[in-house]
């Protein structure tokens, strides 16, 4: 091993309450995260606060986003110490990861975009579905994981 | 007929016998259950942070009220849809559980706590825009609100980790020592 890292010394695999706690927080903090940029693909979308831009809408949701992102991924990251070989030979957790990447990137450049300028409504309904699909694949992606076969394990431990 | 056996009829119907034994159709409806929480819980926690006067301040409160209601609506239902083909697939594991039985007991709440506050808060836009923000009372329901919803996704998540003392004889504990809590759930 690289690393001399024992994971059954982790607090969160010796304490019975940690982990779910974490999870928990996970959870509610990416129906922040996730929840506030839907909001602004609604408003993208005409579906939702039609009265107001989307530059409004993301003007008055950024703050919340940005926050709920920062726990929520700190929360991933101390979840993945939990286990780490077990998510890194997972194809879900890798698919999510990508997404993930993807997904933020995109939120801060292209969606941020369209959703300040007074886009075309193409543009604008591409953007706001195109969004929404992402963000939902990396939930979907974080449940599969419990659901999908490890990869087989190239140069580790087993 | 007792509970169990009656829980075990609900769970064995052929519809919810199918759901459980099929391959993807569970993990898909679980993980739909779960982006609900996304999209329709941010909607929830947005109107509550408009009620305390600390978020979307540019949008008058009764606007951001009455604007995201149907889709609240409408997301509770297709989380409710979700949540009963989750449960009745495992009625007789989620039953007798605790925190099922306390989710439950709170989604119960959601519906008196609307009840509660519909004229004073929800249906009354001329006290929600008043200059000085919004009264008490809506800084009341939207503290209220944001403890019942986050309790409801904590219990969610919690009933996974109670196993059955009835499924494991002679052993009670709440989760089994040496249980690597990351893997298998």
């Amino acid at each position: 091993m690289l690393i001399p890292y024992d994971i059954t010394q982790n607090p969160l695999n010796t304490n019975e309450w940690s982990f779910p706690l974490m999870e928990c927080i996970h959870i509610a903090m990416f129906a922040m995260s996730i929840g506030t940029i839907a909001v602004v693909d609604f408003s993208l979308l005409g579906l939702l606060f039609k009265q107001r831009s989307p530059a409004e809408v993301l003007r008055a949701t950024s703050i919340w986003t940005l926050i709920g992102l920062v726990v929520v991924v700190s929360t991933g990251m101390i979840i993945f110490t939990t286990d780490p070989l077990s998510y890194y030979y997972n194809w879900s957790f890798r698919y999510k990861l990508m997404a993930l990447l993807v997904a933020i990137v995109f939120n801060y450049t292209i969606h941020r975009k369209v959703a300040m300028s007074n886009s075309s409504g193409a543009a604008r309904v591409m953007t706001g579905a195109f969004s929404l699909l992402l963000w939902s694949s990396v939930v979907f992606a974080g449940i599969f994981y419990a659901f999908t076969e490890e990869l087989p394990y190239v140069g580790g431990p087993n | 007929m007792s509970a169990d056996q009656i829980s075990a009829a609900i769970q064995n119907l052929p519809y919810f016998t199918a759901v459980r034994e099929s391959g993807l159709l569970y993990p898909v409806i679980l993980s739909s259950h779960l982006t609900m929480i996304a999209l329709f819980g941010g909607l929830i926690l947005l109107t509550d942070l408009r009620l305390l006067n600390v978020a979307m301040k540019s949008i008058p409160a009764s606007v951001v009220v009455a604007k995201t209601r149907p889709w609240k609506h409408a997301g509770l239902m297709i989380m409710l849809l979700l949540g009963i083909h989750l449960g009745g697939a495992k009625f007789q594991d989620y039953y007798d559980n605790p925190y099922f039985l306390m989710k439950m007991s709170l989604l119960v709440c959601v519906f008196i706590h609307a009840m509660v506050f519909r004229r004073s808060v929800y249906k009354n836009p001329a006290a929600l825009d008043s200059p000085a923000g919004p009264p008490a009372a809506a800084k009341v329901a939207a503290t209220l609100s944001l403890v019942i919803w986050v309790s409801i996704l904590s219990c969610g998540r919690m009933i996974a980790y109670w196993d059955n003392p009835n499924n494991q004889p002679g052993k009670a504990p709440l989760i089994p020592a040496g249980h690597t809590y990351g893997r298998s759930r």
